[in-house]
């Protein structure tokens, strides 16, 4: 038999919460400073190598160049034009398709026949290279910002409707039939089980569609575009100057992370109820 | 598979009169992925009296939840009927069949308070009426404390007992729980056995339990039904009250016809496991 327990025996808290949260910021210091470390390293050895010609900067790019270049693009302004682009189209985009993607995903919940026609229909959207699309858009939307954002646009769309769809479908049929024992409604249903419990299959379909925004949004400006990283990018790849290219690269990289924190942030807040 | 047994199902002598569940010839089939007909409800007659408490003992996967899950109207019989009492008073909402289903099935994205009180938010109750009354369920039933708790942070017994009050709190007039204490200790189990005995009786209650703790549904009812193995029949049906006659389950532990019920209903289920 189990210990003894009367009805009311209280969960012990844990404790100080504000204790542990200062260790956890510590450790996550810690971490950090290595991994600046390890970039720093990194372009130390980079550069060490170009000096003992080990390395050809023609071919690799050198660490100095790109920062001589970086100071450059960010002197005349132009690097900031070019993230700007790059980051409105992409959020753009990136925004209309999750969000309507997931509208239509859940709404689907409510047309079961109708999810089962289209069905096939998205897996093959879903498998097909959204950048195959590219110089269609481009002749429908122009090389300007539009074709940007209607090419993160379809590339996120698709996405977010299969994920939504699929959450919604994957409910336990038990948690159906304890609201319609309750007396619910199908609205009832729809609006505070399906939603609810699709919501984190929502948000990982955000956090995926992050990269799959960007590289829509950068393919479309390598094929046709006047602005963004990625006009910097293959214009100066065209120019065989490298560290230029890397400049496009990094920064790239940086937008990339940055958005990525933000929809994570989002998601901590959402689900706090799965966290302690 | 033929079960060779043919006690004849004699309708006890009720102890209140009217009938509130009139259940006649039930089968129900269904189908595997094969397509082959599985039968797992032969035959369940079984008239549930107005008032009563009333236990189903069976082997497991004999059809009990089957059962429940066509009285709740979430499931249609394969064939036969069940004829329910009409006399909903008026102006009173919600579904007059409560059903604690077998698993706790509680939203971790809401809180305990928030679980417990869904069934009143289905049918419109105002919040701080329905909070109210959430609140004073969950103190009487030792989870006061865990209001703005998710279920995550609480034991498997305590959310049996928020299952239970999610259950109770829309005041249905009859009620199907299905091994509702299967996750709590020997001792809590005996304290909320004659709580919700006194409760449910005090306040007129038909109840239908499922369980398999023979010792339990004694202890508790005023008949007990024993099913067969799949396909399921009702087997016997036996007479009790004790609880009734003693006012407290702990006490109708006590007396001498439990233990001969105890073994009569023992030697029903045994004849069942031992051959088919
Ligand atoms: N939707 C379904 N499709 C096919 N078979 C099913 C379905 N639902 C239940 N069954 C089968 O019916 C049988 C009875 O299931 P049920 O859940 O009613 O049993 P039970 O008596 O409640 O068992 P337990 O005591 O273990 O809870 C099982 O063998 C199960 O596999
Ligand atoms: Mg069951």
């Amino acid at each position: 038999m189990s210990a003894v327990t009367s009805l009311d025996t209280p969960v012990p808290r844990k404790k100080t919460v504000s204790e542990r949260k200062r260790r956890a910021r510590q450790v996550l210091l810690q971490d950090n400073l290595a991994r600046a470390l390890i970039v720093f390293l990194g372009f130390v050895l980079w550069q060490v190598g170009v000096n003992q010609k080990f390395i050809d900067p023609f071919l690799m790019g050198e660490p100095r160049g790109i920062a001589l270049e970086a100071w450059r693009m960010i002197e005349t302004g132009q690097l900031l034009t070019d993230v700007v682009a790059t980051v409105q189209a992409t959020i753009t985009g990136f925004l209309g398709g999750s969000i309507l993607g997931s509208l239509c995903g859940l709404a689907l919940w409510y047309a079961r026949r109708l999810a089962r026609i289209l069905d096939p229909f998205f897996i093959a959207l879903n498998s097909l290279p959204k950048i195959a699309l590219a110089p269609m858009i481009i002749i429908w939307f122009g090389s300007g910002i539009f074709s940007k954002i209607a090419l993160a646009f379809i590339a996120t769309f698709v996405v977010s409707l299969l994920t939504a769809y699929q959450g919604s479908h994957q409910i336990d049929a038990n948690l159906v039939n304890m609201m319609r024992s309750l007396g619910a409604t199908k609205r009832q249903i729809f609006a505070k089980l399906v939603i609810p419990a699709t919501m984190p299959w929502i948000i990982s379909a955000f956090r995926l569609n992050i990269g799959f925004a960007l590289i829509a949004e950068v393919g479309g400006e390598f094929i046709a575009s006047e602005v963004g990283l990625g006009h910097l990018i293959f214009v100066n790849g065209n120019l065989f100057n490298l560290n230029a290219v890397w400049v496009g690269v990094l920064a790239l990289m940086i937008v990339a992370a940055c958005l990525y924190l933000f929809v994570t942030r989002i998601e901590k807040r959402l689900f706090a109820w799965a966290k302690h | 598979m033929q079960a060779a047994v043919a006690i004849p199902v004699a309708p006890a002598a009720s102890v209140v009169g009217k009938t509130a569940i009139s259940l006649k010839r039930l089968k129900k089939t269904f189908e595997d992925d094969e397509g082959n007909v599985v039968e797992v409800i032969r035959d369940i007659t079984l008239d549930i009296h107005d008032g009563e408490f009333i236990s189903i003992v069976g082997p497991s996967g004999c059809g009990k939840t089957t059962m429940f899950n066509i009285i709740a109207n979430l499931l249609e019989p394969t064939s036969g009927e069940i004829v329910l009492r009409k006399a909903r008073p008026r102006g009173k909402k919600g579904s007059p069949i409560g059903y604690m289903l077998q698993r706790d099935l509680l939203f971790p994205w809401r809180t305990i308070l928030d679980n417990v009180t869904l069934g009143l938010e289905l049918a419109g109750v105002p919040k701080a009426e329905r909070y109210d009354k959430g609140r004073a369920y969950l103190s009487r039933y030792g989870l006061g404390d865990f209001a703005n708790a998710y279920p995550h942070s609480l034991s498997g017994g305590m959310r049996q007992r928020a299952a239970l009050i999610r259950t109770l709190i829309t005041d249905p007039d009859i009620i199907l729980l299905d091994e509702p204490f299967s996750a709590l200790d020997y001792q809590t189990r005996l304290v909320l056995e004659d709580e919700i005995v006194s409760i449910l009786r005090e306040f007129g209650k038909t109840v239908v339990l499922i369980t398999h703790d023979i010792g339990e549904a004694i202890a508790m009812s005023d008949r007990i039904a024993v099913m067969t193995q799949r396909p399921t029949m009702v087997k016997t049906v036996y007479d009790v009250g004790l609880s009734r006659e003693y006012g407290s389950c702990l006490k109708a532990r006590t007396d001498a016809r439990y233990q001969a019920l105890f073994d009569a209903i023992w030697a029903d289920l045994d004849i069942q496991l031992g051959g088919k």
